[in-house]
């Protein structure tokens, strides 16, 4: 007897016997769905997760580095970065004069300070010092006015661009905020242009702030300044090598002995979404553990219910064994009632792990999202589940002595 | 020779104890033939129908089925044979409960891979032959004992074995039924089909042309069915 009509044979059998027995198949197929359930919304969650992340990565600027005194995230040996010379005005215009992969390069300065207009006032707003160059090193945009140029900083112009978050707390119901004088850590300065939205970054907002003229900046908050120079690189593919030349150029320009380790590091966004995965990895393996263990308690719930069902008809395999059925026939009719049980389920976990994932990003700001293969890999799972908890049962069942299962009582 | 059994043992064993079911039984039944094998509970004659039917294998001796070695043969090897050669039918039916007279009888020809609408034609064929076409959609349990036998007397004839093989057929059935399946067994045999029938009762025996008797797992009586029947057993 051929396998395709095993298959047609043991599908009609399977349904059947299936349908026989309502209430088993359901609650069966409830412990599969559980399982296929928490393991689709921990992935659905899990993949909004990294989406949302990747969108926030992409405001910080592609094909942008940031070469600064520290690294951004310091994991361990944090005293290896004390005592490092400042990156100065003279390093960045070195930078800027010789880099050759490096479309922009660029100049900022930052700190925490309050921004007030009237009686609105603003505190730990990120106030940025900034050469021209970080409009495009940044991946910023204007949306109205202008942003900071040469002129201003040249003739330390008490002008300021305010980000998204700023302009709507200082300027609400449409009040124009081009020209308005604002006061930043008490000085009075012009706002001329305000800045396009950039999103959260880590959950901060990278929008509440404002960007003055570099050397403004420095005026207003005159110390020794350690920079961050800010370079767009000309295309994506030469990432690596600009961080190659930036290394070299700046040992060169700040004379560290040869031998010596670098004293500045290059930041780049991949390096926060290493470090993210990293923290969030090992989240993502346990929450995942958890929903294969579910699935594992649903299989042994099938491989149960397979085995009671085997022993209720002993009789009928000795019956088909007798009329000619093969060991390959009854294993193969047993595996395909067990394979589809757990597929059933594997598609209602799916609608309800698809409904989870919906409810939390609808009630939390977690943004869930499922893509189309997962919903595929939920039901192919279950079946796989079935088809690997069923085996045992069917092989028992085909084994057992015609004679024997014809006595059955 | 449709049957050739040559010495087969067949041996068991039961707690530590070596049982001989089977203790060197030869026979021969030829196409054609209907041959009771009659024996009390306890005389062999049951392992003898598993061995004949290829349920079982004996441990030692040879068969030979249809001109077929079938004594040294793997189990799927077997359950080609049970499935084209012997057509089985049992004292308690072994219908299966949940299907329809049709389907059961179908099931033969569904695992010898014939095609559904060859497997209807052929079912209600052998439906017909056991004058049951009037309760084809009917289940076991909506049937009398005397119509479940006859539904698996026609799941028996649908595969058109070389073989029927009955184990106490009216075992399970009051007498008057019971005398209505020995006559349909009569035309059976009537039409060229070979029958062996297990029994332990020599009333049954005795209709047959031919019986054999086994005590202790040995042959002790082989002739005319009106002798070999009641031979040690008081007539009534």
């Amino acid at each position: 007897m051929s396998l395709r009509v095993d298959l047609v044979e043991g599908s009609r059998i399977a349904l059947k016997s299936l349908a026989s027995h309502r209430l088993r198949t359901a609650l069966t197929t409830v412990g599969i769905g559980i399982g296929v359930a928490t393991l689709l919304a921990i992935l659905g969650i899990t993949q909004g997760l990294d989406s949302s992340f990747e969108k926030q990565l992409a405001g910080l600027g592609s094909n942008s580095l940031y070469v600064q005194k520290d690294p951004w995230i310091v994991m361990g040996d944090w005293w290896r970065y004390r005592g490092r010379r400042n990156l100065t005005w003279a390093h960045y215009q070195a930078v800027r004069a010789q880099c050759v992969r490096c479309e922009a390069v660029s100049a900022s300065i930052s700190q925490r300070g309050d921004v007030d207009f009237l009686d609105r006032a603003l505190s730990l707003v990120e106030l940025q010092g900034v050469t021209p160059e970080e409009l495009s090193v940044g991946a910023w945009t204007v949306t109205a006015g202008r942003f900071i140029t040469d002129a201003d900083d040249l003739n330390r112009t008490k002008v300021v661009v305010i980000g998204a978050d700023v302009a709507d707390a200082l300027f609400p119901d449409g009040a124009q905020p081009l020209g308005a004088s604002i006061r930043v850590a008490g000085r009075p300065f012009t706002v001329v242009g305000v800045l396009g939205r950039k999103g959260r970054l880590l959950d901060q907002s990278q929008d509440l702030t404002v960007l003055l003229p570099f050397h403004a900046m420095s005026a207003l908050f005159p110390r020794r300044w350690s920079l961050a120079i800010g370079v767009q690189v000309k295309s994506s593919d030469e990432v690596a090598a600009a961080e190659d030349e930036l290394v070299g150029l700046l040992r060169r320009v700040r004379q560290t002995p040869p031998g010596a380790d670098d004293d500045f590091t290059i930041n780049k966004p991949e390096m926060l979404s290493s470090t993210y995965q990293q923290l969030t990895g090992a989240l993502y393996g346990v929450a995942v553990g958890i929903g294969f263990i579910t699935l594992l308690v649903g299989g042994i719930g099938i491989m149960n219910i397979m085995l009671v069902s085997v022993r209720e008809r002993t009789r009928e395999i000795g019956i088909r064994r007798a009329l000619g059925a093969t060991k390959r026939t009854i294993i193969t009719q047993f595996v395909l009632e067990a394979t589809l049980v757990s597929a059933v389920g594997g598609a209602i976990g799916t609608l309800v792990g698809l409904g989870g994932a919906r409810l939390v990003s609808l009630v939390t700001p977690l943004a869930a999202t499922v893509r189309p293969g997962t919903v595929f890999f939920g039901i192919g799972f279950a079946a796989l589940v079935g088809l690997v908890f069923g085996i045992w049962p069917a092989a028992r069942a085909a084994n057992l002595d015609p004679v024997e299962a014809l006595r059955d009582e | 020779m449709l049957i050739e059994l040559k010495d087969i043992r067949r041996e068991y064993t039961v707690g530590g104890e070596v049982v001989r079911a089977l203790d060197g039984v030869s026979i021969g039944i030829a196409k054609g033939e209907w041959v009771a094998i009659i024996g009390q509970s306890g005389s062999g004659k049951s392992t003898l129908m598993n061995v004949i039917g290829c349920l079982d294998t004996p441990t030692s001796g040879s068969y030979r089925l249809n001109g077929k070695d079938v004594a040294r043969m793997d189990d799927d090897e077997l359950a080609g044979i049970r499935n084209r050669e012997i057509g089985f039918i049992f004292q308690n039916f072994q219908l299966l409960p949940r299907e329809t007279s049709l389907a059961n009888v179908e099931l033969p020809l569904v695992y010898r891979g014939v095609s559904a609408r060859e497997r209807r034609a052929r079912a209600i064929d052998a439906l017909k032959k056991v004058r049951l076409e009037n309760r084809m959609t009917h289940k076991p349990t909506e049937l009398s004992g005397g119509q479940r036998q006859r539904v698996a007397i026609a799941r028996a004839l649908a595969g058109e074995p070389s073989l029927l093989l009955a184990d106490e057929p009216t075992g399970n059935l009051d007498s008057a039924t019971g005398e209505e399946i020995v006559r349909l067994f009569e035309e059976l045999h009537q039409a060229g089909h070979t029958l062996v029938l297990v029994t332990h009762e020599p009333r049954l025996a005795a209709r047959c042309p031919r019986a054999i008797r086994l005590s202790d797992g040995q042959v002790v009586g082989d002739g005319p069915g009106a002798e070999v029947a009641w031979q040690g057993v008081a007539r009534p």
